[in-house]
């Protein structure tokens, strides 16, 4: 996995490296230009990463390992940790359309089903009542303005606003 | 200084001053706490209540708030890796190990003395050589800004000395984020594909909290056994909040002094602060350490530089607001706008035509660095209580804490879209042995790392050999090839030794 890894970020650090020169002005004799220092991160990038790419080959040839040794995808796609993985993104996702309140008790119901929790009425409850502390001491106590959604979850958001005591 | 020190308790020992210094410092470690609420975010939380003040009572408030938010920082970067400011990011590196090992006590009493230890040294050398350091800070122009922002970079080659490459690699990575959005000298877009929103660069705040809080809560997911039986060891020892012992305490004692000190002087660079204090003494003292390979696995020497180094880095900080009138971070320019608005002339003059603000100060800072050992000691009973949770609600509630962080910071949703990629990311990150710690380093680096030295070689019309032949330029700069060689030649002499 780790020479995958590294050939993909090499591929795209020579885009990069590439790319940054073109967008940028030439460097003037007093200035060193927009180029210049992520041109030397990325070439000092290339360079280690080809020395890991040699290292890691060294060392799978020693060893007799594979390409994808430790790392079985059809395990990976039936994991917890790949449904955590898409939980957590769907979260991001959707919390700007559904508002903090829907997507904060939604997301602790289904990332506590997938730690194991199996009482889903207590879930919901324990659910219920943190978003409750968390919108009060964000919103309420601190002030900071949590996301509303839109449409139908913008009004269910400022008819929440109207009735905090503060 | 003793009449300094007398009028400063004078102050703050009024009835009325000391109850707000004390409300201070409460509202200061539960602003610093949460994350997400960085400590600058804190003093502007507290502003509104220091309107109604007197403008000495003011500043030595928001002084308290200051001080205690950074130290609130650090109990949820040991309870939950959280980092609760961006200056405790460092903290996390041992703290959290030591409260997995069910020593979260003592892991919080070490953050607690060592930024109250790391606050009074910055407290008495504002007071005793403030007009000095100030112009010190001043000699320190874009060429050494650069050699000391270098000199952070340079612990990227042993922070994990058994994997240097991959090591280096997660730093440049950090270095390249940086450079994402507009160029700061000529304001030319890089790396952006034509996007707005990431014209504005990617903020340090949401990556650290996803690489930190997110890929922890990611790794308890991934574990084959049930995460609820794994933490149900969080017993009594986590909820305890015990001081360690005084002996324990002193055999810390060289890396308190130099934390101390060191963020005392990184605090007082304009545009340094207490992030980078934390992270330049956490590397000097995986350099220095006698045994750098504990480090990163939980003992108290790594809680102890950073917690002292961001803590006196408060200090240092308040050096040029008050002799020069330059605030030397976001959290003393809004201290700075409070003393404007309430029509203070801030400058050279202020500390000799008004030595009670520097005495307001100083007494704010002494007695905050006190009370708050007790009070954190008491929020952090709270946090740890929360340690006792079942995983299986405390895991979720970790995640939304981090995106209400993310997102509270520019109240965008795209940094919330931020923070989980950074999660995903650093969960990879960790799996294919990268370092998470230098991509941070790198981000948090990265831009006054190449602002200062673009601008240092425009202002010696381009020599280089100008820039690096400044005496302070030089000297930091042969410290920074001494700590980038010096894991390469280790084992050779190592070596050596064994044969001879």
């Amino acid at each position: 996995m780790d020479i995958i890894f590294s050939v993909v970020l090499g591929i795209f650090c020579v885009y990069l490296f590439f790319l940054v020169g073109a967008e940028s002005p030439a460097a003037t004799p007093t200035e060193l230009g927009a180029a210049f220092w992520p041109r030397i991160i990325l070439a000092l990038l290339i360079f280690l990463i080809v020395v890991n790419i040699v290292k890691t080959l060294r060392q799978q040839k020693e060893s007799g390992e594979s390409l994808m040794a430790g790392f079985n995808v059809g395990e990976f796609l039936k994991s917890k940790l790949l449904i955590g993985m898409i939980i957590v993104a769907i979260l991001a996702i959707v919390m700007p359309t559904i508002g903090f309140i829907p997507s904060c008790f939604v997301f602790l119901i289904a990332y506590g089903t997938l730690l194991g929790e199996r009482r889903i009425a207590y879930l919901a409850v324990v659910s219920l009542v943190i978003t409750a502390i968390l919108y009060l001491l964000f919103q309420g106590g601190l002030d900071i303005m949590l996301p509303r959604g839109t449409g139908v979850f913008r009004s269910f958001a400022l008819f929440f606003e109207t009735k905090l005591p503060f | 200084m003793f009449d300094l020190f007398l009028t400063g308790m004078k102050i703050v020992f009024t009835p009325s001053t000391f109850l707000l210094l004390v409300a201070g410092t409460v509202l200061g470690v539960i602003f610093g706490a949460m994350p997400g609420v960085s400590a600058s975010m804190a003093v502007a939380l507290a502003l509104p209540f220091a309107y109604a003040m007197d403008p000495i009572i003011a500043i030595a408030f928001l002084v308290s708030v200051y001080c205690a938010s950074i130290t609130g920082g650090g109990i949820t970067a040991i309870l939950f890796r959280i980092p609760g400011t961006p200056s405790s990011a460092p903290t996390t590196f041992d703290g959290y190990p030591m409260a997995q090992r069910g020593e979260a006590g003592k892991a919080l009493g070490f953050s607690l003395i060592a930024s109250a230890f790391g606050g009074l040294v910055a407290a008495f050398a504002m007071a005793l050589i403030s007009p000095q350091l100030a112009s010190v800070a001043l000699q320190f122009g874009p060429s050494e800004l650069f050699a000391v922002s270098f000199l952070g970079l340079s612990v990227l080659s042993c922070l994990d000395s058994d994997n240097i490459v991959k090591t280096l690699i997660s730093g440049l990575l950090g270095l390249l984020l940086a450079c994402v959005g507009m160029d700061p000298m000529l304001g030319i877009a890089r790396f952006t594909w034509g996007s707005s929103t990431l014209l504005s660069g990617i903020e340090m705040i949401p990556v650290m909290i996803g690489l930190f809080a997110v890929t922890e809560v990611l790794k308890q997911t991934g574990k084959p056994r049930k995460v609820d039986q794994a933490d149900s060891t969080s017993g009594s020892s986590k909820t305890n909040t015990v001081l360690p012992s005084f002996k324990e305490v002193w055999a810390t004692k060289t890396t308190m002094v130099r934390a101390s000190i060191l963020g005392t002087v990184v605090g007082i660079l304009p545009g340094a602060g207490a992030t980078i204090a934390s992270f330049l003494s956490y590397a000097i003292e995986k350099k220095v350490s006698k045994h750098p390979e504990k480090l990163g696995t939980g003992i108290p020497d790594g809680i102890v530089a950073s917690e002292a180094a961001n803590n006196a880095a408060t200090g240092g900080s308040m050096v040029p607001l008050l002799s020069l009138g330059i605030p030397g971070g976001n959290a003393a320019a809004i201290m700075m706008t409070a003393l404007v608005i309430k029509g203070v002339q801030v400058g050279p003059m202020l500390v000799k035509t008004q030595p009670d603000y520097l005495a307001s100060v100083f007494g704010s800072m002494f007695l905050t660095n006190i009370i708050m050992v007790i009070v954190a000691m008491g929020v952090a009973k709270v946090f740890a209580k929360i340690l006792s949770v079942p995983y299986s609600i405390l895991g979720p509630v970790i995640i939304m804490m981090a995106a209400i962080g993310a997102y509270a910071l520019n109240n965008n949703t795209g940094d919330v879209a931020l923070m989980a990629g950074a999660g995903i990311i650093g969960y990879m990150f960790v799996k294919l042995g990268y370092n998470s710690a230098a991509l941070v380093l790198g981000l948090v680096l990265g831009q006054m790392c190449e602002s200062n030295f673009r601008r240092a070689y425009t202002l010696t019309n381009g020599s280089l050999a100008q820039i690096f032949t400044k005496p302070i330029t030089a000297v930091i700069m042969i410290c920074c090839i001494v700590m980038l060689v010096y894991p390469f030649v280790k084992p050779l002499i190592v070596k050596n030794k064994k044969t001879a």
